[in-house]
């Protein structure tokens, strides 16, 4: 365990220990020595505004940024307990400038088991100890998040009741909780207070509280929930009260400066009855005299599976509100922190400057980036690799239990394993060998090849990268076409941006020819892409049939006026298909969308976008067609059958758009010789979070592979 | 073992290739989620050794992974690693404690696998995405099919050091085989694709493979898809073929049978209620014309007389027996000693072999709290005689039941109280309404436990707090179940509302409804489905309606809500989602379509709920307060009004920890 002397958060400077490692990442962070306060200087005779990576008092310490990476699932616990990858996961936030990290809840006892690889606070101790050790060394404050899903649980895996303040079932699982017993209660309230001490003992600076979206603490505060006749009835808060007071008490017990904060639901959503921001004051104006030291100001209840983490079709920011309501109810000294898909580095900078919160959660941000912080220290912010809020591979509450990760970086959640490639912001030596140099060309400039031409220009390859249309991105560009999606061009902006600054050879226009391949000297990647799907349906003269991709990218073309009645067809149930009726039905479409399913978008259940998707779709009138596949298209019509009836249907349409399964384009790699490298959809047409990896570990293979590259390298 | 003389076939020895077994009841492969860290654990050897020691003539593992690219699901077998094989040793000395032979099924699940867990694509014949999967797989090169091979030859070397007496290659449902095989997913136009002998070269060169890596000693099967009902699938007659084939080739020892593509989300899958049972026989009946090798058939073998006639009519020479061995580990053992109606029947609820199973935790069977921790510990039997107290359980629904044979077995005195003239409480309901008949199994299986175990049962009685206190117990289990309740919207009915019914009304017949019906869907599960389809098939209008997306959402899984829509349409039930009920009017009911914020009305004759009981807990209230002092617990709906499975496992905790 680190001494406990409080003052780690205050700088870079602050590491005691003389390790290589240590050493290193305290020259690299020198820079923010000369830069930071001529920057800092510069600013004050304009205006003394706050800045992310200014230093904020939190309690009795302060974090070094204002940069905070919240608590979230990541299913890279061992059985219940923290594992090494939950180490280096954390370690790699911290070093990379994060202030404040609130490692993953831990349920407060074992009646709370909410999914499989949720932590357990009885077992969390050696993790806890492990993980603050690391973020200390680093600079980082960490917390320990805990809480109880009280009947947002599951009981899948203890197969007991699922506890509740009333036997109300849950929105999403329909199980009704039991109404718990006093002697329950106390139990909780005790075990709340156990954990605390354990997890400040471990180490950790503080512990927080969750009251948020998925907690038993909400579900007694609101009305939604809490149908008591008791003590615990009439004053909703009181349970919460309790439980912050002996959390505190335990915290002090352990160490004076320890920290509490709580994150709370301030807007359930459901203004009938639920928590608004109102209430929410009303409910820490009753806890500030039990000493918070912050509070995160959240959102969301049962009944909005994505309210508290929501993608890319929620505007950023949606938390505004509602903490300027909360602020007013907060005691001077507690600290406010803002959440709500701040990922957008310009936001985060207002909300600190303007004074509406104090620290900003940048979670999913840090996801994508786990330099976010440093960089900016580095005066770099335009190399923040950006999040585009896809919730793809990062919301992994799923029963697969897959690991928490990011289509962009690939490497997150796989920190154990992957190479590190950002030696430029931080620490460490590059981990991966320096291959032979040589010349290398990409052929296509989609997420793949970006991604691929980015890190063989990284290792010190000489990289060409043709790309056949006139803008680089491929598909990411024709899928950010679709309403909501915009962000996720940034990614390929970026990737873009850091081929063209790392002297990457780009031309755009260029058909790639045999001959050239041939006469390459040098590896040559092919990141050719997809090419349209096989059609299972019959088509008549005449009928036109549009791809999804040729439907979006021609945007500008269909806007006005566009093609009406028009019929989607969606049996893959991902984003593309939702996303092109909805654009057609933004211009003014009469549209059918047909799913062979029983619900449309059923793979956005993933990102939380399938209930939100599937109102967007019925509130701009679009016809939902469930349960059936196309069988014929007619220049004036489109014949769909139904899966359990077989009753066949005509639906009038002048124009059926084909939203399936798409073929690798890979005939310049079969012409070549089939045994070029090749990456993302040119294997085997998938998403974008395939197309990074592969692309990247093709560019670490390069001059090292066996002929296969990355295509099985992760073995 | 001597034969038994009513299932005489059933108990007779046969001979797979090298391998001799004493009976003809299979244990199949079947998905566990028992590994851990991709290897198998101790609960594999004493789930497979519980089934060994009842009796089973022959266990065959779960699908153990060839190569990395497979990692079909979460906790597979990573078969392709040698750290394997001193846990594949601790599995086959168990089985082998009981001279039970046990073979090993070896997979690669091809398109049907998911690249979450390997982050590698998918391996398949051809760029065809499965339906269930979605993903677009690669199509492999010519070496990767040779790499393939070889896989298999290094899994199966694992299998042989890990001392199993066979091999299973499977080539049906979810297999890259099977993808090879099939012409709807293979479209290779080289050495692989094409003719049927072509597509077929692959399940060939791995048998020889397999069969070099392992000599002659142990037994090598393959298991085929006898029909794939799915366009441009695999057919019976293509299937022939490749049996043939595949014995001409003489690598193979014997042959096992499954139906259907495990992407035909169809009506014919080898689960479930409204499937009669062995409905495969006739497809392994085809196989076992075509070949001499011995055949194994598979397909809801519940009983031991069914597996008997199947043997006798033909259809195969062996006999897969899975959920009624999940159900009853002592199933072969009490068919062959004449107990055969001790058998606790399995009630096909899939519940926890199937749905758990799909949804990534370990196997469990509603029925036999025993069964996926087997390696915990054995249940506890009869404890000496001065510790046993005297046990009053309240209610005879399944929690209450099962608290009553837990206790029993602990060797306590144990009454059961009923308020109904018979068992079974809610779960006797349910099983009157279409298709859910076979609920009655598992009320008739805790019947038979409390008879032999000894529990008074009293029915029709009032189970009032002096009458339980009356009887002088150490300790009250209260498993009163739940009551309907009405919900708030549903309170206030104005004149001329249609007339309302609970589902447990209309079961229990105290409704009858009649004209248009609305059933308003708010649990899920069987409740609104079932009861919409009894009262249409009474000649009702049927619309059932739910605030979720969709109607029946937890059905999916199970594969029921297939089955549920084919009959559905046939029935012409009307399904409405997003619509939360919010007030009776006149003639009918108000509905907010919640996307949009638009209200609804429906004109109906009657409505029918569908929704969250209240807990009927008074009784237990009244005992904490009148009586202190006693050990009283609570299992099952009159804690949390919730599905069987909580029931049983909950009866089975409170009684067992007396």
């Amino acid at each position: 365990m680190l001494p406990r002397s409080g003052i780690y958060g205050l700088g870079y400077g602050a590491r005691s220990r003389g390790q290589g490692g240590v050493r290193q990442r305290s020259a690299a962070w020198a820079g923010r020595g000369t830069c930071g306060p001529t920057r800092r200087g510069r600013r004050r005779q304009v205006a003394a505004l706050t800045s992310l990576i200014d230093p904020v008092r939190l309690g009795r310490r302060q974090a070094r940024t204002r940069v905070v990476f919240g608590p979230h699932e990541t299913n890279l616990a061992t059985r219940r307990a923290f594992s090494d990858r939950h180490v280096a996961y954390y370690r790699s936030r911290a070093s990379g400038g994060a202030g404040l990290i609130v490692v993953e809840e831990a349920s407060v006892d074992d009646s709370d088991w909410p999914y499989e690889r949720a932590l357990l606070a009885s077992q969390g101790f050696e993790g806890w100890s492990r993980i603050s050790h690391a973020c200390h060394e680093e600079g980082a404050l960490v917390i320990a998040a805990l809480g109880h899903a009280g009947g947002q649980g599951s009981s899948a895996h203890h197969q007991r009741v699922l506890l509740g303040p009333s036997p109300v079932p849950d929105v999403e699982t329909r199980e009704v909780p039991k109404a718990m017993e006093r002697e329950e209660i106390e139990a909780v309230i005790a075990a709340f207070a156990i954990a605390a001490q354990a997890a400040v003992q471990a180490g950790c600076d503080g512990v927080e509280l969750n009251a948020g979206q998925y907690s038993l603490l909400r579900q007694f505060c609101s009305k939604l929930t809490n149908f008591r006749g008791d003590e615990l009835g009439a004053d909703r808060g009181e349970l919460l009260a309790r439980v912050v007071k002996v959390t505190r008490d335990a915290v002090v017990s352990v160490s004076a400066e320890g920290l509490v904060g709580l994150r709370l639901s301030c807007d359930e959503r459901a203004a009938w009855a639920g928590i608004v921001p109102e209430t929410a004051a009303g409910l820490l104006t009753a806890l500030s005299p039990l000493g918070l030291d912050y509070l995160c100001a959240v959102r969301g209840s049962g009944f909005w599976t994505a309210a508290t983490r929501p993608d890319c079709h929620v505007e950023p920011g949606f938390n505004r509100e509602a903490s300027a309501v909360v602020r007013t109810a907060l005691p001077t000294g507690v600290a406010l922190v803002a959440q709500g898909s701040i990922v957008d580095i310009a936001l985060a900078e207002e909300l600190v400057a303007n004074g509406e919160a104090d620290l900003v959660e940048m979670t999913r941000a840090q996801i994508a980036d786990p330099l976010l912080a440093s960089k900016l220290v580095a005066g770099a912010a335009d190399r923040v690799r950006p999040c585009v809020l896809c919730n793809q591979a990062c919301r992994v509450r799923d029963t697969r239990n897959p690991v928490v990760s990011c289509i962009g970086e690939p490497r997150s959640g796989h920190e154990t394993t992957d190479p590190y490639l950002d030696a430029s912001f931080a620490s460490g030596p590059v981990e991966f060998p320096p291959s032979p140099q040589s010349h290398v060309l990409v052929v296509g400039a989609g997420p793949a090849g970006l991604e691929c031409a980015r890190v063989a220009a990284a290792t010190g390859h000489e990289v060409t990268l043709l790309e056949r249309d006139q803008v680089l991105g491929g598909m990411v560009r024709v899928a950010a076409r679709a309403p909501g999606r915009e962000r996720l061009a940034a990614l390929v902006d970026w990737l873009e941006a850091e081929c063209r600054r790392s002297g990457v050879r780009i031309e755009t226009g260029h058909e790639v020819t045999l001959e050239e391949v041939d006469g390459h000297e040098g590896p040559v990647v092919h990141c050719t892409g997809s090419r349209p799907g096989r059609r299972n349906f019959e088509l008549a003269t005449g009928a036109s049939v549009a791809t999804a991709a040729e439907v979006l990218s021609a945007e500008r073309q269909i806007a006005e006026p566009p093609p009406s009645p028009v019929v989607v067809w969606d049996p893959i149930g991902g984003p593309i298909g939702v996303g092109v009726a909805e654009l057609l039905a933004t211009h003014g479409a009469v549209v059918s969308l047909v799913t062979p399913d029983h619900v449309v978008g059923v793979q956005l259940a993933r990102t939380g976008d399938i209930g939100p998707a599937n109102a967007r779709l019925q509130q701009r009138g679009v016809e939902i067609v469930r349960r059936s596949t196309i069988v014929r298209v007619d220049p004036r019509s489109v014949t769909v059958e139904n899966r359990y009836s077989g009753e066949r249907r005509v639906i009038e349409a002048v124009l059926c758009v084909d939203a399936g399964f798409l073929l690798p384009e890979d005939s310049l790699w079969r012409a070549s010789g089939g045994c070029q490298p090749r990456a993302g959809d040119a294997v085997a047409p998938r998403t974008i979070h395939e197309a990074v990896l592969e692309g990247r570990r093709v560019a670490l293979s390069l001059g090292v592979g066996d002929g296969r590259h990355g295509e099985v390298a992760s073995r | 073992m001597t034969r038994s003389r009513r299932y005489p076939l059933l108990f007779s020895p046969a001979n797979l290739g090298p391998v001799r077994v004493e009976n003809r009841i299979v244990l199949t492969a079947h998905l566990t989620n028992f590994a851990q860290d991709g290897l198998p654990t101790d609960q594999h050897a004493a789930y497979y050794e519980a089934r060994a020691d009842g009796g089973a003539g022959l266990v065959i593992t779960e699908e153990n992974s060839v190569h990395p690219t497979d990692c079909a699901h979460e906790k597979v077998i990573r078969g392709f690693s040698p750290e394997v094989i001193p846990a594949y040793r601790k599995i086959t000395d168990s089985v082998h404690r009981h001279g039970t032979p046990i073979f090993a099924q070896v997979n690669h699940n091809g398109a049907h696998g998911d690249g979450t867990y390997s982050r590698l694509a998918l391996w398949a014949a051809s760029a065809v995405a499965d339906p269930l999967s979605r993903e677009v797989p690669k199509a492999v090169e010519e070496q990767e099919i040779a790499e393939v091979i070889t896989a298999y030859a290094t899994v199966a070397t694992h299998c042989a050091r890990g001392g199993f007496d066979g091999i299973e290659v499977q080539c049906s449902g979810s297999s890259i085989v099977c993808g090879f095989l099939s012409p709807m997913t293979n479209l290779r136009t080289d050495a692989y694709g094409g003719s049927l002998e072509r597509r077929a070269r692959l399940v060939l060169e791995i048998l020889s493979a397999v069969r070099d890596a392992v000599g002659r000693d142990l037994a090598i099967g393959v298991r085929l898809c006898g029909d794939e009902r799915i366009d441009r699938g695999t057919t019976i007659t293509d299937a022939l073929a490749v049996a043939q084939m595949v014995e001409a080739q003489g690598c193979a020892d014997y042959l096992n049978t499954a139906v259907g593509a495990t992407t035909a989300k169809s009506h014919v899958f080898d689960r479930l209620k409204h499937v009669p049972s062995g409905y495969s026989g006739l497809i392994s009946a085809a196989f076992r014309g075509a070949v001499s090798l011995p055949v194994v058939a598979a397909g809801r073998y519940r009983e031991p007389a069914q597996a008997e006639r199947a043997l006798r009519a033909g259809h195969c020479d062996l006999v897969g027996v899975v959920r009624a061995q999940i159900a009853d580990p002592q199933f072969a053992y009490k068919a062959l000693s004449g107990h055969t109606e001790a058998i606790h029947i399995c009630a096909s609820c899939t519940h926890d072999c199937v749905v758990r199973v799909r949804r990534n935790c370990s196997l469990r069977c509603t029925e036999n709290p025993q069964a996926g921790r087997e390696a915990d510990s054995a249940p506890r039997e009869v404890s000496a005689s001065g510790s046993a107290q005297r046990v009053v359980v309240v209610g005879a629904g399944p929690a209450g039941l099962q608290a009553a044979i837990a206790a029993a077995r602990g060797g306590h005195e144990v009454i059961v109280f009923e308020k109904d003239s018979e068992v079974g409480g809610r779960l006797r309901l349910a099983a009157t309404a279409p298709g859910r008949g076979e609920l009655r199994d598992l009320v008739r299986s805790q019947l038979a436990q409390c008879l032999e175990l000894g529990v008074e049962i009293r029915l029709s009685i009032d189970a009032t707090p002096a009458a339980v206190l009356g009887e002088r117990p150490a300790v009250v289990i209260v498993a009163t179940g739940s009551r309907p309740r009405r919900p708030k919207w549903a309170c206030d009915a104005p004149p001329r509302s249609p007339r309302l019914a609970d589902v447990i009304d209309v079961l229990d017949g105290s409704a009858r409804p009649s004209g248009t019906v609305l059933v308003i869907d708010e649990l899920g599960f069987h409740q609104a489905t079932s009861v919409g389809e009894l009262l249409a098939a009474r000649g009702c209008a049927v619309e059932i309606t739910t605030p979720a997306m969709v109607v029946g959402a937890d059905l999916e899984p199970s594969g029921d809500l297939d089955r549920f829509n084919v009959r559905a349409a046939a029935r012409r039930i009307a399904q409405s989602t997003d619509l939360v009920p919010v007030a009776l009017e006149a003639g009918g009911v108000q509905l907010l379509h919640h996307p949009t914020g638009t209200i609804e009305r429906r004109l109906v004759d009657w409505v029918v709920l569908a929704v969250p009981p209240a807990t009927e807990d008074r009784l237990y209230r009244k005992l904490r307060e009148e009586a202190p002092q006693l050990d009283v617990r609570r299992v099952g709906d009159c804690m949390a009004p919730r599905r069987a499975h909580s029931a049983v496992i909950e009866g089975e905790r409170a009684g067992s920890s007396i």
